[in-house]
């Protein structure tokens, strides 16, 4: 499903995987976050394996869907890690209190991931994915299941919760909006099978506020990475 | 616990009041007809009649009630218990389920009036068979609902564990555990009243006690007020018992749709 792929992500870097639906983005970040195993083909975070990184608790996730446990509150999901693995918990992790303040949800601890909106189960789930305080967030699509308004604002709120924990970033979408207005780097995929097709440095000032998706620095790389998708697809 | 996401009920007097018209109308009309018609009471006792025997010996009725109770519940508990530890390894694995599952199916369909018997023959007159039948019928819907529960996991959330390295130990208690207590409820809601039918079944055949045995000694003389006084008890034993699961199971599951709406 997929082939030739070859990058190389750098400590900090927000990098987007874009291409069309069934190219087998969600297989590559699952692949890299040690869920299935490759065929072939070797991946390293850090110089560990997937697995290894799994186990050391170098990487975050965050899924499509929040898939928060719904009998725990909000605080519980946040900590829900920790509770797992022990061993493996790393010093100086931030508290999960701290987390639901950074994603402001502060005051909805006490609350039942049902009690949520979308958008907020989805900041929880991005919380919970920071607890381990991962080198490495992987990110497939999380804002594939939001309405345009809460999608708008969230990609903003990542931004800003980006540039606060100082993650490394790979984030899995099909929204060409979505990867110019994050990534520093976008990587382009064709499909099936999905090579890798481009690696497009996006040049936009940082750091990046509501209004920017209408500069025309931000019409130009849109441009220029919309242009490439299609000419994959077609 | 009371969260926003549940709905409270209207006042519990006013929810109730519909329920208490109609079982008083169906015993005046019950009553009426015995006055009219000229029913003779070895057929049909009014529900005076009924009332008056039971209120004549409460105790009576409550002390055999108390034996097929205790019967009951220990027969849903084990039963309970021994398909739960059963549901847990058939989750585990398909090999494991498709050894077991065939067995449990027929001890499902073989009707518990045709092994009563038997029971008595193995396990003698004392309590034992009667805890036995009815953990007997108990058996098959926590097991088939278990496994199904054991395996209704959100896969994301399954995703995310395996993401953070948890063990299958982790995985089990954290998500699967919780994510069978919505399948295990309803299958309580089914198996709780035929703890009870197990226990009089049990009782018919080799009981000096328990309401099973106070159901045959008066059908033997007859004596329809005390049978209905019974059948009176065994009907209050097993509305409350219905309303327990459904007041812990609204406790437990207050996170879950299905307590939205009852």
């Amino acid at each position: 499903m997929l082939r030739g792929i070859t990058a190389e992500v750098r400590p900090g870097e927000f990098l987007s995987i874009l291409g069309p639906s069934g190219c087998g983005k969600t297989t590559l970040l699952r692949i890299v976050g040690g869920l299935s195993e490759p065929t072939a083909g070797t991946v390293r975070i850090g110089g560990r394996s997937s697995a290894e990184a799994q186990r050391h608790k170098l990487v975050g996730y965050v899924f499509q869907e929040p898939s928060l446990l719904p009998w725990r509150s909000v605080l519980d999901n946040v900590r829900l890690p920790l509770l797992v693995n022990r061993a493996a918990r790393r010093p100086g992790a931030p508290a999960p209190a701290e987390l639901l303040h950074l994603v402001r949800l502060a005051e909805f601890a006490g609350y039942y991931p049902g009690q949520l909106s979308r958008g907020m189960q989805q900041r929880v789930a991005l919380a919970r994915a920071l607890a381990l305080d991962p080198e490495l967030l992987l990110m497939d699509e999380p804002f594939a299941s939001l309405d345009e308004i809460t999608r708008e604002q969230m990609r903003f709120e990542l931004l800003r919760i980006w540039d606060a924990a100082r993650k490394t970033v790979l984030f899995v979408t099909h929204s060409i909006a979505d990867a110019v207005l994050l990534s520093d780097r976008v990587a382009v995929l064709s499909a099936r099978p999905g090579r890798l097709r481009a690696l497009l440095p996006i040049e936009l000032e940082r750091p990046r506020v509501a209004g920017v998706e209408r500069s025309p620095e931000f019409t130009g790389a849109y441009r220029r990475v919309h242009d490439l998708v299609m000419a994959e697809a077609a | 616990m009371r969260t926003a996401a549940t709905r409270p009920l209207a006042r519990p007097t006013a929810a109730l009041l519909p329920t208490v018209l109609s079982l008083a109308l169906v015993a005046a009309v019950w009553e009426a007809w015995i006055a009219l018609a000229g029913t003779p009471v070895y057929l049909l006792p009014a529900p005076s009649a009924v009332a008056l025997r039971v209120g004549a010996e409460p105790g009576y009725f409550l002390g055999q009630g108390a034996i097929t109770l205790a019967e009951a519940l220990g027969g849903f508990l084990l039963g309970t218990g021994v398909a739960l530890a059963a549901a847990t390894l058939m989750a585990h694995s398909l090999a494991l389920e498709r050894a077991l599952l065939p067995l449990a199916v027929l001890v499902k369909v073989t009707p518990i009036v045709a092994v009563a018997p038997l029971f008595v023959i193995w396990f003698g007159f004392g309590v034992l068979p009667k805890v036995l039948i009815a953990a007997l019928i108990t058996f098959f819907p926590a097991l088939v609902n278990g496994v199904t529960g054991l395996r209704a996991v959100d896969p994301g959330a399954l995703d995310f564990l395996r993401s953070v390295s948890a063990s299958r130990r982790e995985v089990f208690l954290t998500l699967r555990v919780p994510s069978a207590m919505p399948y295990l409820f309803a299958a309580f809601r089914v198996s709780i009243p035929l703890s009870v039918i197990g226990a009089v079944v049990g009782e018919w055949f080799s009981a000096d006690r328990g309401l099973g045995a106070v159901i045959i000694v008066a059908h033997a003389n007859l004596d329809t007020p005390t049978l209905f006084g019974a059948i009176f008890t065994l009907a209050v034993m097993g509305i409350g018992l219905s309303l327990a699961v459904s007041a812990l199971e609204r406790r437990i599951l207050f996170w879950h749709e299905s307590t939205l709406i009852v």
